[in-house]
């Protein structure tokens, strides 16, 4: 595995993919004057936020070790479908309003890998539509992670208690579930 | 000290009283004599305080503590690691409350958060962690020096590897790249830092306290073992690191076999490196006569963390400096 510079070519679909989800040049605002790079492994390439003054390690390379993961990480592109990573959700909650909050019990079933039910819905971004990622946070204003709507939601005020309202991409239980 | 005879007999006694292997006992006895000897026994057998560290990457330490003590955590500073707090969680599991897992704090042995202190992490730092995982010292140091500078956080086992990196994006600590690879080789890199921090792999026979299979576990093979890799790893930490330069080492092992005698053997083979002060208040000198053997004076101003004296796990640490070229 060798650490590369990201080309304008890979960058853009997930310009396209970050700006459509969270808002026009938010991935723009997120990189600010960070340089990305990615890693490939297998089928999947992981990308990362690196200081421009890390560049000369990664020309250099690093001998006999082998770059596992560096600075920021963005996400992961696999199989032409980029998906946010779980270590950048705080610094995209900062430049997006789209987002859903939680009750405490949604936020502890959603932290476990649940999706999230109409009873634990205490807000969400109004406008938003079906398929939108949105960043889910507890009463506190916590990133607990993201999600993509089920239902649009404006519709939301028709749900029973018992119907799914957004499916859990990814959150922060998955720190301790990765420990296994 | 106790006529070999007597030694072995009393230590064949206390051995099957606590569950220990013999020989465990026989080096106790031998190091400190049959009233600390039992001391420590007894201390091992109950467990050490929960502590946490609160990660400032993520939040003042006034607000977590805050949040933490309205879930109704005791919470009780240590006074030598700002950050670093005893905790009583009152049965709940220190791991799967909503502040662990968006990284406000690491549940981190009081030794371990030490171990950072001493390195002294500054903004713009090039620092090595020769053996990073499962990433609470690596995640200080980002801590401490704010994300700014770089740590290269190198660690072989895949599995520990990837607890390394679960950490590091918990806490957030933006300024480390993680490699995968043996440590010994870290000059193959080309990259030379002015610190570096080994927490060396060693036997573990520190953590008595919270894992008495330990009692059992390990032979004195073993820990010659771990000793003659603890050698390889600092003498690699010596090559790679700037004149100058600062490096810690430390292990989880109260055996003078994995700490003094280790940095003896250094200072004898590299007369550039020296052992220099902590400046800061905790455990015990580290040993300069450990079982009769004549150390190099310097050690004394080693730290060791022993569980009957520290109510600790049991940990040595060592701050050496490389000489400047110049001087």
């Amino acid at each position: 595995m060798s650490v590369r510079l990201v080309d304008p070519m890979d960058w853009e679909p997930i310009k396209e993919q970050i700006d459509s989800d969270f808002g026009e040049n938010v991935l723009q605002k997120l990189v600010g004057d960070l340089a990305p790079v990615s890693i490939p492994r297998g089928n999947t390439v992981s990308f990362y936020l690196v200081p421009t003054g890390w560049i000369e390690y990664l020309q250099r390379g690093f001998g006999d070790f082998t770059p596992s993961s560096m600075g920021i990480w963005l996400g992961d592109m696999s199989n032409n479908r980029f998906r946010v990573s779980i270590a950048v959700i705080e610094r995209l909650a900062r430049l997006t309003d789209r987002e859903l909050v939680v009750s405490r019990r949604g936020a502890e079933s959603f932290t476990y890998g649940k999706s999230i039910l109409r009873e634990s819905v205490v807000h969400l971004t109004p406008g938003l539509k079906r398929g939108q990622r949105v960043i889910v946070k507890n009463e506190h204003g916590d990133c607990l992670g993201l999600a993509a709507l089920s239902v649009d939601e404006a519709r939301l005020e028709r749900l029973g208690p018992e119907k799914l309202v957004a499916k859990n991409l990814v959150d922060i239980g998955w720190f301790i579930r990765r420990l296994g | 000290m106790m006529p070999r005879k007597e030694l072995r007999e009393r230590a064949r006694s206390l051995a099957k009283k606590y569950g220990y292997l013999q020989y465990m006992i026989e080096r106790y006895l031998a190091l400190w004599g049959e009233e600390e000897t039992l001391q420590f026994l007894e201390t091992c057998e109950r467990p050490v305080r929960t502590a946490i560290r609160i990660n400032t990457l993520k939040s003042p330490i006034r607000t977590v503590v805050e949040r933490l003590e309205d879930k109704g955590v005791s919470l009780e500073q240590i006074p030598w690691v700002p950050e670093g707090y005893w905790a009583d969680f009152g049965g709940m599991s220190p791991g799967a409350l909503t502040e662990h897992m968006l990284g406000l704090y690491y549940v981190q042995g009081v030794p371990s958060m030490t171990v950072t202190r001493v390195l002294d992490p500054k903004p713009g730092d090039v620092i090595i962690d020769l053996a990073a995982a499962p990433g609470g010292k690596t995640t200080h140091a980002a801590q401490l020096m704010n994300n700014q500078g770089v740590i290269l956080a190198m660690e072989q086992d895949r599995q520990r590897l990837a607890s390394l990196e679960s950490n590091v994006y918990r806490c957030g600590a933006s300024n480390v790249i993680i490699l995968r690879g043996d440590s010994r080789k870290a000059q193959t890199i080309g990259i030379r830092p002015n610190k570096i921090l080994l927490d060396a792999p060693c036997s573990g026979e520190g953590l008595l306290p919270v894992d008495p299979s330990r009692k059992t576990s390990k032979s004195m093979a073993d820990i010659r073992f771990c000793a003659t890799r603890e050698i390889e790893l600092l003498e690699t930490a010596v090559n790679v690191l700037i004149p100058g330069g600062i490096m810690v080492y430390s292990t989880c092992s109260i055996a003078p076999e994995e700490g003094e005698y280790v940095i003896d053997d250094v200072l004898r083979r590299h007369p550039e490196i020296h052992v220099v002060p902590i400046e800061m208040e905790f455990g015990s000198p580290g040993y300069t006569k450990p079982y009769g053997v004549e150390m190099d004076s310097s050690l004394v101003l080693a730290r060791r963390f022993l569980p009957h004296l520290h109510e600790t796990e049991g940990f040595f640490i060592c701050r050496l400096e490389k000489e400047d070229e110049e001087t």
